[in-house]
């Protein structure tokens, strides 16, 4: 019998030699992609799904073409980035898939960016061709809005830097920003609507699309049109019905929420509690900076609006859309 | 019943699927015998062997199972030459959510016949020892696609039901069996593959007990390819096949004659390592008719 044991012993030895076993540690000096860093993390898997139906996770698989480094610079937003504008894996369906894309490229750079390399002032030229910039705040540092949370992530193509909120750039004026919300060119249900209605109604289409200002604007959602009907005793039902009220009425209104400077825009980390000139006859008031956000009331607001999607960028300013009216004393 | 055992032993083979587990064994039909087996087996894995990292979700598709039933038949021609006829129809459910299915154009479903495996073995040389015997057996092997199934669907073909690659096999096999039943088999080949799919070494050590009234073995096999490319990695594109498969798998495999000409045979296995291939673990139960 011990021969037997020498002769498996032998042969063990001979195969085991054949097999040269796979382990987990052969890839241990091996960076992953961008993509891979996305598929690893769980916090990351509302982009992962972003990536997959935005067609970029092939993209950011490999190295960079349009830039002699071979990388990218990608500031990545979590799933508690994404669902602070009531995004998840199962809903992204409600965006276009072409505004996905573009969303998605805004939060990406060629080249590398490491954070040391971040300044306050700085501009950075995204994927989508629009800029970002740096803002320090607090000992914060922000990508437009988006506080970065994490910096340099190293990957094989790449660095990574993590935000608290997605980016959004409508690649238009602040009118066109808003025409492409109501045409439903951004979520698949339109938005924006009455906005876009009232505007028209107001005249005030030409005046906001002046490419030489930097407008800080604040865009009542179509809720909170419907809201201040109900509040007037009005029933709105479609956007024509804020035909209903007064022109001059609406264009006062309107123009009370723009920032009276339009010498430069401001995202919610430029802003602070205050009061603000607006292009009207009423003062805008901002709460306490919270979180990324700021409540936004005019002098005639019961309760002031909460920005549902705050820091859009146009090619004219910022827009944070809201939930309320602002309103001046009536 | 020893001899008995010894006309009806089979050949295990190892359920699944996809991924060379090499339907070829270390022992001999004897002339005009042989036998028939089905299979089926059921794997399931919702980790994945990522390079650098496993990942605990499958993208896309969360958790991939895997059923298979297999047809497989060696026939002796003469003690020297068998031949051995393989063919898998696959059957692979994902679990992508409902939202993704609808944004993507995924189905969580792929089925279908798979690769026909068609082997010649043969016995270059056999040396009785004084209380056992020494086999040396050259195989040669070719695995054909036969199903129409696609593999060239982006990241749907993670569920891919294979690689639609044509195959040649080359494979050296060495047997030590002692006379009390215990017996060592080791196989070193070579995979040549067409479709982008990388070229690979394909290794199994196996260690069992063939007497009586039955049959055990143990096995590590492994899978080193050539070359290829990462999922997820520089040079990936979408296309799965041309990806670098490399595994270490472990199993087991019983097989009990039970009544005349007929045994069943069962058996578990599992990844233990690997790179770009799910962490599957799968069971399977068969039926072998000898004669």
């Amino acid at each position: 019998m011990k021969s037997l044991y020498k002769k498996i012993l032998l042969t063990c030895g001979l195969a085991g030699a054949l097999i040269s076993c796979e382990t987990d540690s052969n890839y241990d000096d091996e960076l992953p992609s961008i993509a891979n860093i996305a598929v690893s993390n769980s916090n990351f898997s509302v982009l992962e799904e972003a990536a997959i139906t935005g067609n970029v996770a092939v993209t950011l698989s490999n190295a960079n073409p349009n830039d002699p480094s071979g990388d990218y610079t990608v500031f990545a937003p979590t799933n508690a980035a994404f669902a602070r504008l009531g995004l998840n894996e199962d809903n992204l369906g409600v965006l276009q898939q072409s505004f996905l894309t573009n969303t998605l490229l805004y939060h990406v750079s060629n080249g590398n960016l490491p954070s040391q390399q971040i300044q306050d002032g700085v501009a950075s030229t995204s994927a989508l061709g629009i800029d970002r910039r740096f803002i320090e705040r607090d000992g914060d540092v922000y990508i437009n809005g988006s506080k970065i949370v994490a910096t340099d992530i190293t990957a094989e193509n790449g660095t990574v830097h993590v935000i608290d909120k997605v980016m959004i750039a409508s690649g238009g004026n602040v009118v066109e920003t808003a025409i492409a919300l109501n045409d439903a060119n951004v979520f698949v249900n339109p938005e924006l609507s009455y906005l876009v209605e009232a505007v028209l109604y107001a005249d005030l289409a030409g005046a906001l699309s002046n490419p030489d200002a930097n407008f800080t604007v604040f865009a009542p959602n179509d809720q909170a049109f419907i809201d201040l009907g109900a509040a007037l005793g009005l029933t709105f039902t479609q956007p024509s019905d804020i035909r209903q009220l007064d022109q001059s009425l609406v264009t006062a209104v309107l123009l009370n929420h723009v920032f009276a400077d339009v010498s430069a825009s401001n995202f919610t980390s430029e802003l602070s509690a205050g009061s603000y000139d607006s292009l009207g006859d009423d003062d805008i008031t901002l709460g306490a900076f919270n979180n990324g956000v700021l409540s936004v009331s005019g002098s005639g607001n019961a309760s002031p609006a909460n920005m549902v999607i705050p820091d859009v960028q146009t090619s004219n300013g910022v827009v944070h859309v809201i939930d309320t009216v602002l309103l001046p004393v009536l | 019943m020893k001899r008995k055992l010894n006309t009806l032993l089979v050949i295990l083979l190892v359920t699944s699927i996809s991924y060379a587990q090499m339907p070829i064994d270390g022992f001999m039909k004897k002339k005009g015998s042989g036998s028939v087996t089905v299979s089926h087996s059921y794997e399931d894995y919702d980790e994945v062997f990522l390079v650098p990292n496993k990942v605990d979700r499958v993208p896309v598709f969360d958790e991939v199972e895997i059923n298979a039933t297999t047809l497989y038949a060696v026939y002796g021609v003469t003690d020297d030459i068998n031949v051995v006829v393989n063919l898998p129809y696959i059957s692979t459910q994902g679990y992508a959510s409902a939202a993704s299915q609808e944004n993507n154009g995924f189905e969580n479903e792929r089925s279908g016949f798979q690769d026909v495996g068609i082997y010649s073995k043969f016995r270059a040389f056999t040396l009785n020892t004084k209380e056992g015997r020494i086999n040396l057996i050259g195989s040669l092997g070719v695995e054909l696609p036969v199903g129409g199934y696609d593999v060239d669907e982006g990241l749907q073909s993670i569920i891919a039901i294979g690689n639609r690659s044509t195959d040649i096999n080359a494979i050296g096999i060495a047997n030590y069996k002692h006379d009390s039943g215990f017996f060592v088999t080791g196989q070193t080949g070579y995979s040549l593959r067409s479709n982008d799919v990388p070229n690979a070494f394909l290794n199994q050590l196996k260690i069992g007990y063939a007497a009586g009234s039955f049959y055990l073995d143990g096995f590590i096999a492994n899978q080193i390819s050539e070359d290829g490319v990462d999922i997820l990695g520089e040079g990936f594109t979408g296309f799965f096949p041309a990806t670098q498969v490399n595994f270490t798998r472990v199993g087991l495999n019983v097989f009990v004659p039970v009544v005349s000409q007929f045994g069943v045979s069962a058996g578990a296995n599992t990844y233990v390592a690997g790179r770009n291939l799910g962490q599957s673990t799968g069971f399977y139960g068969g039926l072998t008719y000898s004669f």
